[in-house]
């Protein structure tokens, strides 16, 4: 295929989710008309990219607004993780209270929270931010205590052998040495965060994509409702690459 | 020594001492488990010892007690430079099989990083590293990181993580293991030109009969679980060996034919 050949300059691991990403695209557009779909059910893809298109301004605004929430709840989520995940590692007498709890409230369903969150805490931000850092928190506070327990034995011995500090074993053999298993639960932890804030959104708010869901759902607008879940996949996915960004830093997992 | 022998005076008391010795030195792990029973031995400064015996039967343990790394049980005792071995010091470099170089920094960070642990000045530890890298012909290599490396480079490396704090004692626990046949050839030999010029003691385990009696000066023999030394043979080929003449010596392939008996090979 001589004409083609200018493709070959362009990673396959591009052009492959692409193709893949377009076929689905015109089989969604078309099995609509063909299969008699009612709009107010199924909108054509070519509608909801239209309708985004028009309503950019309000889109970009809602996003903004959960983004700062799951940014926010997802910071404090591994800040606040990964000292009790330390904590909890490092002193006992954490491992015999905190962790029980952990595993009770990790085991409860999280989204059951939101609406005494809402009583709380308002109609605001804080209320979401908080749901996001509940969702987040879990899996940074197990990862970072795993991660730590998993410090080979051989290079812990070696550090003893060349007379290493407590604290320099921390610093430069524990420490790095989880970084790869703390970096696995913050990345698990991302979309989760988003989960968490669009929930309490769900339950009680006045703005964000969440909000703008349930606005869409009220008016039938299943063209806008469409739009705003593509909105959160966008963020989801603009927040997952910065993540993805700073894991690449972390590259000497495995070896 | 009798008051008045000559030269009792110039002598300090830490050089008269052996490097190395054990005193009916148990191990009884938790659970019951004897790992050695009553090892005594001594071994002379700059000697270089193998230690040879099968899977299991206590060498590494009983190379971690002289390290000290475990303690001994009660009722024996292990002295490093006539010191009782409590905790891991200075004087004494263990090398393992697996390497111990961390992934995540280079192969200079990794010689530098047992300096950096003991305290040394930032000026001595330049210096140092800079000596090791070149004797261990690392150099070229010091940006890299460890997965980079081949096996035997990475072994050198392992030995340069040690010798950074210049100990006196060095403790091999089978650092050849891992290594083709070759690569292992090759670093017998570079091990003796290091040991030929530095003097250490060294204790060298090791499965490889014909290893030992080329590199070392005596073989102790342990036996099956819970170990114990049951031969100590003296291996007393010239210095400084070399492959070709060391292994042409008649006595050569007798040392290896009677520890090829000793350890169940026949």
């Amino acid at each position: 295929m001589p004409r083609l050949s200018f493709l070959r300059a362009v990673p396959r691991s591009f052009i492959d989710p692409l193709v893949a990403f377009v076929v689905l695209a015109v089989i969604w557009e078309k099995a609509v008309d063909l299969l008699g779909i009612k709009r107010y059910l199924l909108p054509p893809l070519s509608q909801i990219l239209a309708t985004a298109w028009k309503n950019i301004d309000v889109l970009l605004r809602e996003s903004a607004i959960t983004g700062w929430e799951v940014v926010l709840g997802y910071v404090a989520a591994v800040a606040g993780g990964v000292a009790l995940g330390l904590a909890i590692f490092a002193l006992p007498v954490f491992r015999r209270t905190c962790y029980p709890f952990i595993v009770i409230f990790q085991g409860l369903p999280k989204i059951a929270l939101a609406p005494l969150l809402v009583i709380w805490f308002g109609y605001g931000t804080s209320s979401k931010v908080l749901m996001a850092f509940l969702f987040a928190f879990f899996p940074v506070v197990i990862s970072t205590m795993g991660g730590l327990a998993g410090t080979p034995v051989h290079l812990i011995e070696h550090f003893r052998a060349i007379g290493a500090s407590p604290w320099n074993t921390f610093r430069r053999l524990r420490v790095p040495s989880a970084l790869p298993s703390i970096m696995d639960g913050c990345r698990t932890a991302m979309p989760l965060a988003v989960i968490g804030a669009i929930a309490g959104e769900f339950v009680g708010s006045e703005k964000g994509l969440g909000n703008l869901v349930l606005l869409a759902n009220a008016n039938a607008r299943t063209d806008l409702l469409f739009a705003a879940l593509l909105a959160i996949s966008v963020l989801v996915g603009v927040l997952y690459l910065l993540i993805e960004l700073i894991a690449r830093r972390i590259w000497w997992r495995g070896l | 020594m009798t008051p008045g022998s000559p030269g009792a005076e110039e002598q300090p008391v830490a050089d008269r001492a052996s490097a190395i010795s054990t005193k009916n030195a148990s191990k009884t792990f938790e659970g019951g488990t004897v790992a050695l029973e009553k090892v005594s031995f001594e071994v002379a400064r700059s000697q270089f010892v193998s230690i040879l015996g099968p899977s299991g039967c206590g060498k590494s343990t009983l190379l971690r007690m002289v390290g000290g790394l475990i303690p001994a049980d009660a009722g024996g005792e292990v002295r490093v430079l006539g010191q009782l071995q409590r905790s891991p010091s200075s004087d004494v470099g263990i090398v393992f099989q697996t390497h111990n170089m961390l992934p995540w920094i280079t192969v200079e960070a990794n010689i530098r990083l047992a300096a950096e642990m003991r305290g040394l000045s930032t000026s001595e530890i330049a210096e140092r590293t800079r000596r090791i890298l070149d004797v261990l012909k690392l150099t070229p290599y010091r940006s890299l990181f460890p997965h980079q490396l081949s096996g035997g480079m990475r072994q050198r490396a392992a030995f340069g993580q040690i010798l950074i704090l210049r100990p006196q004692i060095l403790l091999l626990d089978e650092p050849f293991g891992a290594l083709d046949a070759l690569t292992r050839d090759q670093l017998n030999v570079e091990l003796l030109r290091l040991w030929e010029e530095g003097k250490q003691t060294v204790i060298l385990i090791t499965h490889s009969i014909p290893e030992a009696v080329f590199l070392s000066d005596r073989i102790l023999v342990m036996s099956d679980r819970p170990g114990r030394i049951i031969a100590d043979i003296a291996i007393d080929f010239p210095r400084p060996r070399d492959p070709q003449h060391t292994r042409a010596f008649p006595e050569f392939t007798e040392h290896v034919l009677t520890l090829n008996h000793m350890m169940g090979v026949h």
